[in-house]
């Protein structure tokens, strides 16, 4: 195949399979980053380059992976989610409360999604139809969902245990969810990360709704002349990322398995974008890419997971996490490889 | 005060003298060098070679603040106000800018100044308090003026600035001008609205072709001898389109009919166009033509009916209007025309997704022979069909989105400048393929300020003007000056 349909857009390895054009690969940038902390991190500790450690950070990233994937879709159409730590509070907790109450596991799962959807879907309808820039709409939406969930539990924590009221079978199901692994070595929560990750990048990549979204992005008017409804595409990857941070929030109960609507997912949302745009995402739309977003992802992760067994003071570990999003954003603004 | 600039790449050779107290149009078709002229005069442009002589004595205008210390200021057509500010603060932006950073504005001061400013132009009862965006276009353009005849120009130059103005306000502008006049002041004029520039100028200069064919007196000057100096161009040996083909019977099949079209700008349009015809829509920048492919395509609200092989577009909807044939390539290439950070290949079925998709997936095999087809019709130069569209040549960017328009298999195909920004080249490329389009069956509406343009692919051009249809031409009937003519009659 000499000639690929793939945009540049989706990085300019996928224009032709030549060692030129992959070194000028987006991805590749981050990936050799990666690839420059894992190794020194090998060299520097012991526990680094341990098959547990290293699935251990697969889990620790899993949940902000998740959600960076939905974030990848609405930064792809030109738009941002501040909502997402909010909705990832509510539709666990809201979840959890179900859980409690005696529910099945099934129409408890849904109802936290649906909660999710329903979330992202105003966020859309807001950022389109009500004309509101997104940044402002879901900064909105940050503080109704955080409300929401604050009201809804009256401030109390919520722990998912039989003790409150929880099925055992339902509960038993519930925690293998976020504590479980597969084949009894892979963390459930990798593998359901690993699975949405692939869906989204056939979706991205393969299908009519992911070009739309590309090209929406990339230029709303040159869409519009296309006949493809700029709108409605929006709030697609606006409840595309609901649904995502509601079921991260789910998996986060499920792993700990107790929550609270005040600082559940407190700030997550940066951590989300940020993560996001070191994979390569650009806040103007049209750029970005799975592949991008799980390297993204990566770095912080194993930067976090890095820091910590080499003994660095969590302190520290923020300020080192903030340098890691400018060098790494800016060494693909500055090297001014790519035409715009 | 004598200005020339032989030798200017857009200008050729040109040269032309402006006087104080005088009132000197300025008029000519659009690319007749007009705006490249008046971008030198302010500095904003710098001259390849020839001499600019202010008072006798040579001045390199380097730089747009050396421009206006020479005493020349600019109004330009788009306003360059900022709307969140107030009058005074508009007004007197440089004289704050040039303050040290932390010096106390003095608003008091600053009111005076103003408050005289505008009594000077007869404005004396808006409030320099009041927030510019709140103004209406008229008054925003009165302040541009105060805000140039504040920094003491000596040489002011108009640019069309009467295109959103409505009579009385430019009555009131024109009285303006003549006071300016009386002063002393210098006015460089430039109008489309031939009937204004025979009323209020001293001197007129024609330009043409990068040329400045002639300054006259403006003394027993008829509309009809400025427009046969600013028409008689070399057209070349082609041939136009409308004389080579045998003209339409009428029972040839009407393929878009449109009836009391109402849109931004347009004001009560019919026209149909039958299968197989390229009608060409010529008029002035404020003739409402620019609105009128947004409005046909439903990019924007519109009323009256617009009815396709006998069906009506109800709803303006884009994506409804593909549907029943429609495809639009607009004018704004690199804004609403292409994707730009999409491939070719992309770009090309972009308009045609729900064909080339399955279950929702894309069929990537059909996408790239579709590409290669239209690539290989339009012979665009490119180097895979995975490149980047934002790579390409102007020229090769338009036939990727003709291409696009090409395969919603249209029957109508509507156009809005096909070749701004393409060089000559690619121009005679486009105009080719246009008429292989039309004659497949295809009825093709090309709308175009550039008269050559029409002239040569149109069979029937129709000319607006203040939103309605002033004239039509059809067949050996067309020509520049008939054009000219119907886009500037008043």
């Amino acid at each position: 195949m000499t000639d690929l349909v793939g945009a540049g857009a989706r990085g300019a390895a996928m224009d032709r399979f030549s060692l030129a054009s992959l070194l000028r690969a987006r991805e590749t940038g981050v990936f050799i980053a990666l690839a420059v902390l894992c190794i020194f991190l090998s060299l520097a500790t012991d526990s680094f380059l341990t098959s547990l450690n290293l699935l251990n950070i697969g889990r620790q990233v899993s949940l902000l992976g998740i959600m960076a994937v939905g974030m990848t879709f609405v930064l792809i159409s030109g738009e941002v989610d501040l909502s997402v730590g909010s909705t990832y509070a509510l539709s666990g907790l809201a979840t959890g409360m179900l859980i409690v109450a005696g529910w099945a596991l099934l129409p408890a799962l849904a109802l936290g999604l649906f909660t999710g959807a329903a979330i992202g879907f105003v966020n859309g309808v807001l950022s389109t139809y009500g004309r509101l820039p997104s940044l402002i709409a879901t900064l909105g939406m940050l503080s109704i969902v955080r409300g929401v969930a604050l009201i809804l539990t009256g401030g109390q924590p919520v722990t998912v245990n039989l003790r409150n009221g929880a099925d055992a079978g339902v509960l038993q199901a519930f925690s293998f969810m976020g504590q479980g692994y597969l084949f009894g070595i892979v963390p459930m929560q990798l593998v359901f990360f690993a699975v949405i990750a692939a869906i989204a990048w056939v979706v991205l990549s393969y299908t009519s709704f992911g070009f739309r979204t590309f090209a929406v992005g990339g230029s709303a008017k040159a869409a519009r002349v296309s006949g493809i409804s700029v709108n409605w595409v929006k709030i697609w990857a606006f409840v595309v990322m609901g649904l995502l941070a509601a079921f991260a929030g789910i998996l986060s109960l499920a792993f700990l398995p107790s929550g609270q609507a005040g600082r559940t997912g407190l700030g997550l949302e940066l951590d989300v974008i940020a993560a996001t745009i070191v994979g390569g995402a650009s806040l103007a739309g049209g750029e970005g890419t799975i592949l991008g977003t799980i390297l993204g992802v990566l770095i912080i992760g194993v930067m976090r997971n890095g820091l910590v067994l080499m003994g660095v003071s969590p302190f520290v570990q923020e300020l080192m996490i903030g340098l890691v999003i400018i060098i790494a954003v800016g060494i693909d603004k500055w090297s001014m490889r790519r035409s715009g | 005060m004598t200005k020339r600039f032989p030798g200017v790449l857009a200008l050729d050779r040109i040269s032309a003298a402006f006087r104080p107290g005088e009132v000197h149009a300025v008029v000519g078709e659009n690319g007749a060098g007009k705006s490249t002229l008046m971008n030198i005069l302010a500095g904003d442009l710098q001259p390849d070679g020839g001499e600019i002589r202010i008072d006798g004595a040579a001045a390199v205008i380097a730089s747009p603040l050396v421009s206006r210390a020479c005493g020349i200021s600019v109004v330009y057509q788009e306003l360059s106000l900022c709307p969140t500010l107030t009058i005074a603060e508009n007004i007197m932006m440089s004289d704050v800018a040039a303050r040290p950073a932390l010096s106390l504005v003095p608003r008091e001061d600053m009111r005076q100044q103003v408050r005289k400013a505008l009594a000077r132009l007869g404005m004396g009862g808006l409030d320099p308090d009041m927030t510019v965006g709140r103004l209406s276009v008229a008054e925003m353009q009165l302040v541009e003026i105060a805000r140039a005849i504040r920094q003491e120009a000596r040489l002011l130059i108009l640019d069309e600035p009467n295109s959103a103005l409505s009579k009385q306000e430019s009555e009131k502008l024109f009285d303006i001008v003549r006071q300016l006049r009386g002063e002393g002041v210098g006015v460089v004029y430039v109008s489309h609205h031939l009937s204004e520039v025979l009323d209020l100028a001293d001197r007129i200069t024609v330009m043409r072709d990068g040329r400045t064919i002639e300054t006259i007196d403006n003394e027993g000057v008829s509309e009809g001898r400025l427009i046969h100096a600013m028409v008689g161009r070399d057209l070349g040996t082609t041939t136009p389109w409308a004389l080579q083909v045998e003209a339409h019977s009428d029972d040839t099949d009407t393929v878009l009919a449109v009836e009391g079209l109402v849109a931004p700008g347009l004001d009560g349009l019919d026209f149909s166009v039958r299968a197989g015809e390229i009608v060409g829509i010529g008029g002035l920048p404020d003739s409402g033509k620019d609105g009128l492919g947004e409005a046909l395509f439903g990019l924007c609200e519109r009323r009256g009916r617009v009815v396709i092989n006998g069906v009506e577009l109800r709803q303006a909807n884009p994506l409804a209007a593909i549907r029943c044939g429609m495809t639009f390539v607009p004018a704004d290439r690199r804004g609403a025309g292409g994707l730009l950070t999409m491939s070719v290949a992309e770009n090309v079925v972009s308009a045609s997704l729900p064909r080339f998709s399955l279950a929702g997936f894309l069929r990537r095999g059909a996408v790239r022979h579709a590409a290669r087809a239209q690539v290989a019709r339009l012979d665009a130069r490119i180097s895979h069909l995975g490149q980047r569209l934002a790579t390409l040549s102007g020229g090769n960017q338009q036939k990727i989105i003709l291409g696009r328009s090409l395969v919603t298999n249209p029957r109508v195909l509507i156009l809005h400048e096909p070749t701004r920004g393409v060089d000559v080249g690619a121009k005679a490329e486009i105009y080719s393929i246009l008429r292989g389009i039309a004659g497949e069956g295809v009825a093709v509406v090309m709308i175009s300020s550039e008269v050559p343009e029409l002239i040569l692919n149109a069979e029937r051009v129709l000319v607006l003007r203040g939103g309605r249809l002033s004239g039509e031409l059809t067949g050996s009937g067309i020509n520049e000056e008939a054009i000219l003519e119907m886009a500037m009659a008043s």
